[in-house]
């Protein structure tokens, strides 16, 4: 089978596209996905500090969400270490702000 | 799971450019207008020109002289590229407001998919479109047309053949109603059947659509490999799928994001180039622009592809070769050896007006072979300075010494987007 005849292949392939009109469309699609850091209160600061800090004394594993210019991400795993120095923390050997931190989820295995 | 139809139209905009010179002057109000490729030249070429041009006989794609000519008191624009991408980015916009599902097929031409947003209008796909219509028209002072049906081949069919012609610029092609509407046309209204297949089909005894559509694949299978070798196959199926209005492909808005799988510039010269010596200088333009963005996306191509056509269209002359190269690259003077390879090879001494270059067959440039005997580190070290220097300042910046001989094309191009004037 032929790309043509497949997908959305017709008019890829047909389709008359200026590389500055295609490059302005990806970035303003780019642009579109942004996502602004979300502010928590207090109660969620309270919420989160108590579940990094019971990971790590307890060796729970926690999923955290973590802020993404782009995309939606999460750190998986059990605290090891708290910078309160340097604002970060560490899981399986790697640093991340404290200052990204989003929410706590549900974790499961 | 039911199969639910869909609702697909194809929104084209009337004139594009020539409208949008006229919303942006109000004083061309009532004028006829055009858009011309260089109005300083009478050999300049047509690009738009609005329905009052037409109405006077101007054709698109005509050269200046002839539009004059039919209508003297015309009204000539250069053409400001980046202005009509941008409008055509704020009609996307417009179209999103009623469904995220917009696929840009053109600058002036717009897929919506509206299956999930009747149910506010009660069904009604052509109040729906009469309203986008408005929508448009109030915001860009762009009159847009709708061809309307269940997939994206007849909506395109319908946009082109009846909603550019009727009064309302709405039209809706039912694919139960083809037998009495497209079947009728002459095969030359056929979406992608140009000039030669026309003549092809009718030699064929296929004067209408509908004797495309009603011909069993099968036989046409037959027929066309007779005239076109075993691999038209897919080239059968294809024609005879846009006859018979059957196109499942989806509304894809993410389209354009998707990682290229070639990446190719072509230019038309100001004249016919003759010498070798010339056209190795457009060629090595090309090359630089194609290589330049190769890098830019972080690409290297092992398969360099040349072409060369005359000035003739209608009695082609040229070639479009293309060759595998030892290692993947993006280095400027590796490719440019390939492709003058090509060049020295297939160029039969005709008359040139056309050249391509494209690279194709990507893998990821952070990671590839060393060479024994090539000293690419020199080279991608110089690359990587001369791409930050144009762009930040331009691609006029900094350029090879022959863009400055007469066969030059470097300089002229870095202030164009699509071969026309920014």
């Amino acid at each position: 089978m032929s790309k043509k005849l497949q997908g959305n292949g017709l008019w890829e392939s047909s389709r008359m596209m200026l590389p500055e009109h295609k490059a302005e469309i990806v970035s303003s699609a780019k642009a579109a996905k942004y996502r602004q850091p979300s502010e928590l209160d207090e109660h969620e600061w309270e919420q989160i500090s108590r579940a990094v800090a019971e990971s790590m004394e307890l060796r729970q594993p926690i999923a955290l969400r973590m802020y993404h210019p782009y995309e939606e991400t999460k750190v998986i795993g059990t605290v090891e270490r708290i910078d309160h120095y340097r604002g970060r923390f560490m899981v399986d050997g790697e640093w991340f702000e404290i200052r990204h931190i989003e929410g706590v989820d549900e974790y499961s295995a | 799971m039911a199969v639910v139809s869909r609702t697909i139209m194809l929104a084209d905009c009337q004139s594009f450019y020539a409208s949008v010179e006229k919303a942006h002057h109000p004083e061309y109000a009532g004028k006829p207008v055009v858009v011309a490729g260089d109005p300083e030249r009478r050999s300049g070429i047509v690009l738009a020109a609005c329905p009052l041009a037409k109405a006077k006989g101007v054709t698109t794609a005509e050269r200046l002289g002839e539009a004059i000519a039919k209508c003297p008191d015309v009204v000539i624009v250069r053409p400001r590229m980046a202005e009509y991408i941008r409008v055509s980015l704020q009609i996307s916009e417009i179209y999103r407001s009623y469904t995220d599902l917009v696929e840009p097929y053109s600058i002036d031409e717009q897929f919506i998919d509206v299956t999930g947003a009747l149910h506010r209008y009660s069904g009604d796909y052509e109040e729906m479109a009469r309203q986008i219509q408005q929508h448009v028209l109030a915001e860009t002072g762009i009159y847009c047309r709708f061809g309307i049906s269940e997939n994206k081949i007849l909506a395109k069919t319908a946009c082109d053949n009846y909603a550019k012609k009727n009064e309302s610029g709405v039209y809706v092609l039912p694919k139960d109603k083809l037998a009495g509407t497209l079947w009728t046309l002459p095969i030359q209204k056929l979406f992608m059947a140009g000039n030669r297949m026309t003549h092809h089909f009718r030699s064929m005894g296929i004067e209408t659509i509908g004797d495309l559509a009603n011909t069993p694949l099968e036989r046409l299978k037959l027929l066309m490999r007779r005239k076109f070798g075993k691999n038209s196959d897919i080239n059968a199926e294809l024609y005879w799928r846009i006859a018979n209005g059957e196109d499942d492909s989806p509304v894809t808005p993410q389209t354009h994001e998707e990682a290229p799988k070639s990446i190719g510039h072509q230019m038309t010269l100001p004249r016919d180039y003759g010498t070798l010596e010339e056209l190795k200088v457009v060629l090595l333009e090309l090359t630089e622009l194609v290589c330049q963005r190769c890098r830019g996306k972080g690409f290297m191509g092992q398969v360099i592809a040349v072409g060369c056509q005359g000035a003739d269209f209608d009695r082609p002359t040229g070639f479009f070769r293309q060759m595998k190269m030892m290692d993947p690259t993006n280095v400027t003077n590796q490719v440019y050896r390939a492709a003058v390879q090509l060049l020295e090879r297939y160029w039969d001494g005709n008359p040139v007006r056309k050249v391509g270059v494209t690279l194709a067959q990507f893998q990821d440039s952070e990671h590839y072979q060393l060479a024994l005997f090539d000293d690419r580190e020199r080279s991608m070290a110089l690359e990587r300075a001369t791409d930050a220097l144009k762009e930040k300042y331009g691609d006029s910046i900094i350029m090879r010494a022959v863009s400055m001989t007469p066969a030059g094309q470097a300089r002229d191009r870095s202030g164009k987007i699509g071969g026309h004037y920014k």
